[in-house]
């Protein structure tokens, strides 16, 4: 079987890796510039199991489970790398504090520890924040970061090891039909033929599904992240300031320096080019709030990255009802690198034995949208 | 004495990135290694990303790069330049808003 993967980012590769490791011999990934350019080196590395539908609960369960698992094996001597930190959901108000303890039962019924803790025990976790502002946290220990480029890294040589071809530099224009079936890829340097084709180029990969009459509705909203100059080891887990609008977020990456995120007001299909300074201070004024330490510290830079988004906020995975070797792995919304080793497994159990191996993930169909059958929210975030 | 010269190279390394302590051993083995421009490079060895946000490196790694694949410099690519340019004390940016908000 012969098998053409479009995007060599974090989904991409690792649906390569995947169907390689389960003896697939002719795997070629296609990128359009260099391994993880589009979200993936984007991102800011946030791996967490704690959401708010039974969807991303547990396939996110079962992602850890292989981050942790890839971490100690093969990917983990090429130099990836799983710091299970966790994640410290933090409530300013009490009312939240009722709406955490409704999280926790989700996520405890569904096999993932998170639990509520109080201001003492939140002080032990991250001694830098000023409590003073909360009123209780939600903790989910099983939660973590992994840096960007050292598990690309790692994945692009596993890859090559297991004889995946890797081609960069080249952009997949449109795709060509015959009847039921996907024939070949146009690329910039001519075409590519194959058995069964992926689509994984997260925001490149509604145009290019349009180039064989498939309508996804995605959109590419441009969030924003910026990092600092670094410091030693402050403090582990990645810490949400979920009552402010907008949800922001710091974590410090394995090299030290701290990210912040904040989402602003943004069109979809902005330039991530363009130049959005006001973002700095935005994202900025919350998270010295909760740590007065870092109006000291300086910000190097920050960029935009492309949330690629579906009206449900979750990914579409699988095959499509139009073509029989035609399938899609994109729409993460924000969460396409903390779900990338379970987004192989289940793109290589769709092409290999028909059908994923958890249940949930078969709702991840694309044919959703048409039908009506949206993946409901526990808890509408913000 | 051959073993001489690398021992000798092992003390006074070529320093090529002050920020990241990045050598130009470590960058003529990703260029051994595949890697064909600056993206790769910056992304691999996290060159250019300290505080001097590559206003030092990046001309030097230019120049090795263009000599290793033939090309002339002005023929590169550059990465791209991300705001604030120079690295900004958090205080002075919070700063800007607050007496926006009094005013």
């Amino acid at each position: 079987m012969k098998v053409l993967v479009v995007g060599g980012g974090i989904s991409g590769l690792f649906i390569a890796y995947e169907l390689a490791k389960r003896g697939v011999r002719d795997v070629t990934v296609v990128e359009e510039r260099y391994v993880g350019a589009g979200s993936t080196g984007r991102c800011a590395t946030g791996i967490r199991a704690s959401f708010t539908s039974e969807e991303h609960v547990v396939l996110m369960r079962e992602s850890i489970k292989l981050w942790k698992e890839y971490s100690s094996g093969d990917l983990g001597r090429y130099g990836l790398q799983f710091i299970q930190g966790g994640y410290v959901w933090l409530a300013r108000k009490e009312e939240t504090v009722d709406l955490f303890k409704k999280l926790v039962s989700l996520h405890n019924s569904l096999g993932v520890p998170t639990r509520i803790i109080d201001r003492d025990e939140l002080k032990n976790l991250v001694p830098q924040l000023n409590t003073d502002l909360i009123a209780a946290a939600m903790f989910d220990p099983t939660a973590g970061k992994s840096y960007v480029f050292t598990t690309l890294f790692a994945l692009f040589r596993a890859c090559r090891e297991l004889g995946v071809k890797i081609v960069t530099g080249v952009g997949v224009r449109k795709l060509v039909a015959r009847g039921s079936r996907i024939v070949e890829a146009v690329t910039d340097v001519g075409t590519m033929s194959a058995d069964v084709f992926v689509i994984a180029a997260g925001s490149g990969s509604r145009e290019l599904l349009k180039t064989v009459g498939i309508e996804v509705p995605l959109k590419n909203m441009p969030r924003h992240v910026l990092v600092t100059e670094a410091f030693q080891r402050a403090f582990d887990p990645l810490v949400i300031d979920w009552d402010t609008p907008g949800v922001p977020y710091i974590v410090q990456t394995v090299e030290g320096n701290f990210f912040v995120g904040r989402e602003i007001e943004e069109e979809p299909e902005q330039s991530i080019y363009s130049q959005r300074i006001d973002f700095i201070p935005k994202a900025l004024k919350p998270i010295a709030q909760l740590f007065p330490f870092l109006r000291r510290v300086r910000v190097l830079r920050y960029w935009i990255g492309y949330y690629v988004t579906t009206p449900d906020n979750h990914p579409i995975y699988g095959p499509f009802e139009e073509y029989e070797n035609l399938y899609v792995a994109t729409g993460f919304s924000g969460h396409g690198y903390m779900m990338g080793p379970v987004t192989g497994k289940i793109m290589a159990e769709w092409i290999l034995d028909g059908k994923p191996s958890i249940p949930q993930a078969e709702r991840l169909r694309p044919e959703r949208f048409k039908r009506g059958q949206l993946i409901k929210e526990f808890a509408v975030v913000g | 004495m051959g073993g001489e010269v690398v021992d000798e190279k092992r003390k006074h390394p070529v320093i090529i990135c002050r920020c990241n302590d990045i050598t130009l051993e470590d960058v003529e083995r990703a260029i051994e290694q595949g890697c064909r421009d600056l993206e790769c490079l910056r992304k691999t060895l996290r060159i250019g990303m300290g505080p001097c946000q590559g206003r030092t490196c990046i001309p030097l790694l230019m120049r090795i790069l263009a000599r290793r694949l033939g090309k002339r410099v002005d023929e590169l690519p550059l990465p791209v330049v991300r705001a604030p340019i120079i690295p900004v004390p958090i205080d002075l940016f919070l700063r800007s808003v607050e007496e926006g908000d009094g005013g």
